[in-house]
């Protein structure tokens, strides 16, 4: 009787599991090796021509000022840097929340039965999706905010409240302590409207009475938000025109207007498709389903089918959240300073340019990596679970 | 997928063998003496960028195409200025051929990039010599060709007449310049509030301050009149203001480490100026050269001259050819006629860029 002996090992050079181990070193040895060049031949080079490639140049004072802010031009290029940083955020930020409205109202609407609304939809869809974004850019630098907005000599001020300029557009703001402690307040409240909103679906659980949650809730927002303002001693400030500035209240530069809107637009354009796309991939029985139940169309669309289309549009809108953020650094040719322009003013100045675009670079990675894990966790909160 | 793997590892190792060849060497051998050839003048010492310039035939200067009278493109897209003209003239010294000169455009905020990185052998682009560039740019220094100062220009009707008066203002500039630092220390300085705005381009500058986004317009002197003078709305709109706050030495730069270079250029520069101190003109060079006298101008000519032990020719050996100055003369002018040609039609007086006789600072060493 023979058995067949199938315990033996092939010889090393045969041997599938050593060979997929080998080829993994091998290719990874070589990568490390071309990085490891490119980099000492960039120092070497810098080197012979007296370019220092350190991070010492952050100590350095900056040598321009910074409008917007206090910046003082002798301050280090660190705090130059943290404060391209919080622009970029700032814009980011905004940018994404008004973009994902706007984008969910056009895409919405792009499947409405009012013609009109359908087809301005489609329209516009069409249109800005196919622009460059700094076409468009600079179409709404040069030819809407510097020719429409007045000029500084006859702003317009509707209710004497707000300040619209080619200068700058003032809004009212908080005056008074810090806007950190405002920010408390502010979590202070919503933790507020969380709790309240609990206890409200508790009791309906327990009475069977309607819940009213939001209405509770947003009471609960309220007064806490007016009684921490009154207590804490804030103010509301107006802007004013004096002279040739705007004092007072919180002043919009006008690059960060163009570059908010021209974000917006674009990238609303974007999220109007997936946001339409995910709609129709949701199965058609439900909107019937729903009708069935006498649902109108509005609690339709909100109860059911949006719930359904969010799963499936996450993923691409977090795709289009890191292109926003990357796309905002198209402000630098625009005098608004977020990451890219003081990393472009400061290497223009005397510091070397790669450690100054590696810092800048390592930002936006840092960024993105943060953005897209929270769209990760909101995926996975949404998706289907497959027991 | 192991055939893959295989395959990606192979192009890796070529990729990595092969991106070494185009590695540019950068000199420290470009300080050996030069060697003396047969013809009479030296050659360059063997990884100098004079050797490679003259091995390639043709200069590559960075320059821009945007600033009236100093370098702009006319209607056959030739570059035409006073920074141009010193680009050819480099190019008549060092290859004999002013137009053997290429004409590489380059952005204010890359061009010291596209200078040690190499992709320029000179930049001629009206750049402020400063100790921090000197230093940290990787980028020498030679002859200033136009020694300017910073000002400031506003519209005619604002009512300013100084700069003083201007409190609360906002100021444009060009963006990755000195402008931008010596516009907020001059703001420091009188105790004033400027809000300054850096733009990309001198259009985007102007376009904003067109239509009111910003007060002021603050640039080198020379750029100012340069600009007002090509201003949409006439350039009786504006009016430059009488202060100068800082001072603006524009001159040429090479990459560091290159003394042999860095030596050919700077006396090139010189040449122009020692031409016209000399009374060397385009018109009457020829004559010089078969009729003077003038041992001094015999030798800057490169003509023969006599001495005890017969005749000779200068060779100072900076490794250009002998005749370097004729050449640069005949084709190009000397500093007077450059600066007539380009600068003065703008309405800029010579002023410190006269000669020392003149009352200037303009004075070139001996060339013996």
């Amino acid at each position: 009787m023979t058995s067949a002996s199938s315990t033996s090992r092939p010889p090393v050079w045969r041997d599938v599991r050593v060979l997929s181990w080998a080829f993994q070193l091998v290719v990874f040895a070589l990568i490390a090796l071309v990085v490891m060049w490119l980099v000492s031949n960039y120092r070497t080079n810098a080197a012979d021509i007296g370019i220092p490639t350190n991070f010492d140049f952050l100590d350095n004072p900056a040598n321009f000022s910074i409008p917007g802010s206090d910046f003082n031009q002798s301050q280090p290029v660190r705090d130059a840097f943290v404060i391209g940083i919080l622009n970029t955020m700032r814009v980011a930020a905004l940018g994404i929340v008004l973009a994902t409205v706007l984008g969910v109202l056009v895409g919405i609407g792009r499947l409405s039965r009012n013609w009109v609304v359908r087809r301005l939809a489609t329209v516009y869809v069409e249109v800005v999706r196919n622009l460059p974004l700094l076409v468009i850019l600079v179409f709404v630098f040069l030819g809407v905010v510097l020719q429409v907005l007045p000029r500084i000599e006859n702003p317009w001020t509707p209710g004497d409240v707000t300040v619209f300029s080619n200068r700058g557009i003032g809004v009212p703001w908080f005056a008074g302590n810090t806007g950190t402690v405002l920010i408390l307040l502010g979590l202070a409240a919503a933790a507020g409207w969380w709790g309240v909103a609990r206890w409200r679906r508790s009791v309906a659980d327990r009475t069977g009475h309607p819940a009213h949650a939001g209405t509770y809730g947003a009471l609960m927002f309220t007064a806490t938000v007016v009684v921490g303002w009154i207590v804490l001693g804030y103010e509301v400030s107006t802007p004013a025109v004096a002279g040739r500035q705007i004092v007072g209240g919180m002043r919009l530069q006008p690059s960060y207007f163009a570059l908010l809107i021209a974000l917006v637009v674009y990238t609303a354009s974007h999220i109007a498709e997936i946001v339409r796309g995910s709609i129709q991939a949701v199965p058609i029985g439900q909107g019937e389903a729903a009708s069935a139940l006498a649902l109108g169309a509005s609690q339709r669309m909100w109860f059911v089918v949006l719930p359904q289309a969010m799963r499936i549009a996450i993923p691409p809108l977090g795709n289009q959240y890191l292109n926003l953020i990357k796309n905002s650094s198209l402000g630098a040719g625009f005098a608004y300073f977020e990451l890219t322009q003081i990393a472009q003013i400061t290497q223009a100045n005397g510091s070397p340019a790669i450690p100054a675009f590696s810092l800048a670079l390592g930002f936006y990675v840092v960024l993105s990596l943060v953005t897209s894990a929270v769209v990760n966790v909101a995926n996975r909160h949404f998706e289907l679970v497959v027991r | 997928m192991k055939r893959l793997t295989l395959l990606l590892a192979l192009v890796l190792a070529v990729a990595a063998c092969t991106s070494g060849d185009d590695d540019e060497t950068t000199t420290t051998a470009g300080d050996a003496a030069p060697t003396t050839a047969a013809d009479g003048g030296t050659q360059a010492p063997a990884g100098s960028l004079l050797a490679e310039v003259q091995d390639r035939g043709t200069l590559r200067c960075g320059t821009r195409s945007d600033l009236p009278g100093f370098a702009v493109l006319d209607d056959a897209g030739e570059h035409v200025g006073f920074d141009s003209d010193f680009c050819r003239a480099i190019a008549a010294a060092v290859l004999g051929d002013a137009a053997a000169a290429e004409h590489v455009d380059l952005e204010t905020a890359d061009r010291f990039t596209a200078l040690q990185s190499g992709q320029v052998d000179v930049l001629v682009r009206n750049t402020t010599w400063t100790a921090t560039r000197d230093g940290s740019e990787g980028a020498t220094f030679l002859q200033p060709n136009f020694y300017d100062g910073q000002g400031m220009m506003v519209a005619a009707d604002s009512g300013f007449a100084s700069t003083e008066d201007m409190d609360g203002v906002a100021v444009c500039v060009a963006k990755g310049t000195t402008t931008e630092g010596n516009a907020a220390a001059e703001a420091s300085r009188l105790g004033l509030d400027w809000e300054v705005l850096p733009f990309d381009s001198t259009d985007l500058i102007q376009q904003a301050f067109a239509a009111g986004q910003c007060d002021g317009w603050s640039s080198d002197m020379s750029q100012l009149t340069a600009l007002r003078s090509v201003y949409p709305d006439g350039a009786d709109a504006l009016v430059i203001l009488p202060e100068v706050f800082s001072k603006e030495p524009l001159a040429p730069a090479v990459r560091d480490g290159d003394t042999a270079w860095a030596q050919v250029v700077d006396w090139v520069i010189l040449a122009t100026i020692q031409a016209e101190e000399f009374g060397i003109t385009q018109a009457n060079v020829d004559e010089m050269r078969d009729t003077t006298t003038d041992l001094n101008i015999q030798r800057f000519l490169g003509v023969e001259f006599t001495t005890d032990d017969g005749t000779t020719v200068l060779e100072p050996g900076l490794g250009l050819p002998t005749d370097f100055a004729y050449q640069v003369v005949k084709q190009v002018g000397n500093y007077g006629e450059i600066f007539e040609r380009h600068l003065t039609p703008l309405g800029l007086e010579r002023g410190v860029n006269s000669l020392w006789q003149d009352g200037g600072l303009l004075y070139p060493p001996p060339y013996r």
